[in-house]
């Protein structure tokens, strides 16, 4: 397919909003990068202590309890929301084609949310959280988290009201409808259960929110990248643009439905867990559609992701949220669901979100902008072939050894009379590959941040021609040939 | 050549034409408008097929949205063998109680007049707790259900001019599990008798009472002995299995 060039001036205008986006895009990128270092050093010290109880008995610090809502607090917070607020402003820019202004204000707010999230994270590991899963932090850390949040995101919608193009691209829907959903679950969870709901609804509230954080701001977000990337990339359109957009209207009238079917047979009236656990399947409705749609966009260059990180990272992504939407709707059901409810199965689920497909795309979109934002090429390809293939290993071991220790663990917890510890003996084998997958992880992210702070520094590649993850062969230096391709 | 470094802070400055140095934006793709591409048959089938299961889990578990109910029928962990279904076993709940759950569900034929209390409706249709019929032997309450009653009758003092009609298109499985939930729940039973009533002696009911063609009349139930039961052996609540070698136990 030939593609029309962009013309000098399309040129110069892409160059000036990427400029504009330079340094609080960049603060995100980093900062976030170094969280999930954090996080993920967290996850692996909290799996290891679920392997070999007795580590560190004196110190009460390392106790798992504290350990492991440090490290989802760290993940989703200090990493995932972070690096999806940075994508949000640049994707936002560059679709509405206008330069972000308020740097400064975003800055000083974005300073505001890391040191929210250092209080969250602080809070729970110093011992004054609460047993609320991602909303366990101190109850007067999330006006904090909140206030900066708005502060941040609230100029993305005036970027859209002054939108220059002619037609309203389906990323652009995705990023206000995630922009102006997260506040609303995030105040509603937060007030009710702070503010005196009965504790029981509190539990069905925090598996709300989760389940909505998923749904209803980190889907938009990767589908924003997805829906720019893919196309960007393979320099096609996307196959169809009305069933991008009916997509999005279905997952934005279901999303909120979801979270109480992960307690099913709780103390609440049956239709709540039933109404739910519809939602959670029908919403695999949207996210095939919007799956098949952009595989069939990048039918005929399987190449492509061969040698684009961006493009790799994207579709890699994409499939986790197939596999994903697939796995929450067979757990919400009855069948499945009350063997697996309370049990390692619904970390895995969660950490699967959070790192399988929504930070695994928005790597897509940092390999994508960075480039463009510092003016220089990622240092080494290699790097970020590594950085796919143990995230990839990684998140991998853990999702499975998770859903079989899962199914382990929730049968031994339907044997009423059985002793609560053998559920956890007979699962506890299951948490070394929990534990593997973090260290895995984790080595590939310290690689990230190491070519993250390469760039941020100015020590980027000055070359023509993008970074990739194999040389094509023959013609590894020429941009021409490479063209689109990061 | 400027050096790279030069040329950097030059364009951190904003005093060097930003295309200079990005190659990347130079080499991106327009984005284009979407495509107006369509879907196969295929994909309409899997959607249909989605909406049937998500709308198969919205109705058998809602149970008719009711705010009282917590707990749906359908929900009860069940062990796979290989994850400790032995011990699932050895915890098998006793047969009594499988045997009053399932007369509760026979019950539901029966809601409309007794309602789901027992205790009728005053005037209209006669109470199941504190009636006579009820507490007494189960010969008259077996005969009842198979042939039904008809008015005039008086249950508890009360007198009530109705018919209720003949349940034995119910199996014998059926008819004893109702009754012995009716005994066991409404009734106040005498002093030695568990309210269990078995399909043995169902079947030996029908028999005995083969020879009845049109709902009893007061007088013709009377004729039962009150405190007349059933032949057939008691069985063990825990197993449902018959004590006492089979031989019927006596009457009285």
């Amino acid at each position: 397919m030939t593609v029309p060039q962009p013309t000098p001036e399309e040129i110069e205008e892409r160059a000036t909003i990427d400029r504009s986006t330079r340094f609080p895009v960049m603060f995100f990128f980093t900062s976030a990068a170094a969280w999930l270092l954090a996080a993920t050093l967290l996850g692996f010290l909290s799996s290891l202590k679920l392997r070999v109880p007795g580590l560190w008995d004196e110190c009460q610090f390392m106790g798992y309890g504290r350990l492991f809502p440090a490290h989802m607090n760290a993940l989703v917070y200090g990493w995932a929301m972070q690096a999806g607020i940075g994508v949000m402003l640049w994707l936002m820019a560059r679709l509405t084609r206008n330069p972000l202004r308020h740097i400064t204000a975003i800055l000083v707010a974005g300073h505001l949310w890391n040191a929210g999230v250092a209080l969250a994270v602080c809070t729970v590991w110093f011992g004054f959280g609460n047993s609320v899963p991602l909303l366990d932090f101190s109850a007067w850390v999330w006006p904090i988290i909140a206030l900066s949040y708005t502060l941040i995101v609230v100029w993305v919608i005036p970027m859209f009201r002054q939108r220059r193009a002619s037609l309203t691209y389906v990323s652009e829907m995705y990023l206000v409808g995630a922009a102006i959903w997260f506040p609303w679950i995030f105040l509603t969870a937060n007030i009710l259960i702070n503010k005196g709901t009965a504790p029981v609804m509190g539990a069905g509230l925090s598996a709300w929110y989760i389940t909505n954080l998923i749904y209803f701001w980190m889907a938009p977000v990767s589908l924003a990248v997805a829906y720019y990337i893919i196309p960007k990339i393979s320099g096609r359109p996307i196959f169809s643009y009305p069933l991008a957009t009916a997509s999005f209207w279905l997952l934005a009238f279901l999303a909120g439905w979801t979270g109480f079917s992960r307690f099913m047979g709780g103390p609440f009236p049956a239709w709540m867990s039933a109404v739910s656990g519809a939602a959670t399947i029908f919403i695999l409705l949207a996210v095939f559609a919007t799956v098949i749609n952009l595989m069939i966009t990048l039918k005929g260059c399987s190449k492509l992701w061969e040698y684009s990180p961006s493009l790799r990272f994207t579709v890699f992504g994409m499939l986790m949220l197939a596999l994903y939407a697939v796995l929450s709707a067979l757990s919400s059901t009855y069948s499945f669901g009350k063997n697996l409810q309370f049990s390692h199965f619904i970390v895995g689920l969660d950490t699967l979100a959070f790192y399988g497909f929504f930070s695994m795309t928005i790597f897509g979109a940092i390999y994508f902008i960075v480039p463009r934002i510092t003016g220089a090429e990622w240092p080494s390809g290699d790097r970020i072939r590594t950085h796919f293939w143990f995230s990839t290993y990684g998140i991998l071991t853990l999702v499975i050894t998770m859903l079989i220790g899962g199914i382990a663990q929730g049968g031994d917890m339907a044997v009423w009379d059985r002793a609560f510890s053998t559920s956890y003996v007979n699962s506890s084998a299951y948490v070394v590959g929990r534990a593997t997958a973090w260290a895995l992880i984790g080595y590939s992210n310290f690689l990230f941040l190491y070519q993250l702070a390469q760039m941020f520094l100015g020590r980027g590649r000055k070359s023509e021609g993008p970074t990739l993850i194999h040389a094509k062969p023959g013609e590894a230096n020429s941009a021409k040939a490479a063209a689109g391709l990061s | 050549m400027a050096s790279e470094e030069q040329k950097n802070i030059d364009y951190e400055q904003g005093t060097v034409s930003a295309v200079e140095l990005h190659d990347s934006v130079r080499r991106e793709n327009p984005l284009h408008p979407g495509g107006e591409g369509t879907v196969g048959i295929s994909v309409l089938v899997a959607s249909a097929f989605i909406l049937i299961l998500g709308g198969g889990q919205l109705f058998s578990t809602s149970n008719g949205f009711r705010d009282s109910i917590y707990i749906s029928e359908n929900y009860q962990p069940t062990p796979k063998p290989s994850l400790g279904g032995a011990d699932a076993e050895g915890v098998a709940v006793a047969w009594i109680v499988d045997w009053t759950k399932d007369g509760k569900k026979v019950y539901n034929n029966c809601i409309a007049c007794h309602q789901a209390s027992g205790l009728g409706i005053p005037g209209q249709f006669p109470p199941l707790v504190g009636s006579e019929w009820v507490d007494g032997g189960t010969a008259r309450l077996g005969a009842i259900l198979l042939h039904g009653i008809n008015g005039p009758f008086k249950v508890a003092g009360q007198s009530y001019n109705q018919l209720m009609p003949a349940w034995n298109s119910l199996n014998d499985e059926k008819i004893a599990q109702v009754i012995t939930y009716i005994r066991r729940e409404f009734g106040s039973l005498p002093e030695g008798d568990d309210g269990v009533v078995t399909t043995d002696m169902m079947k030996a009911a029908r028999e005995q009472f083969s020879g009845q063609a049109t709902p009893y009349t007061e007088a013709e139930l009377l004729a039962i002995p009150e405190s007349e039961n059933l032949p057939g052996s008691k069985v063990d609540l825990e197993t449902g299995e018959p004590v006492g070698g089979g031989e019927p136990v006596a009457e009285g």
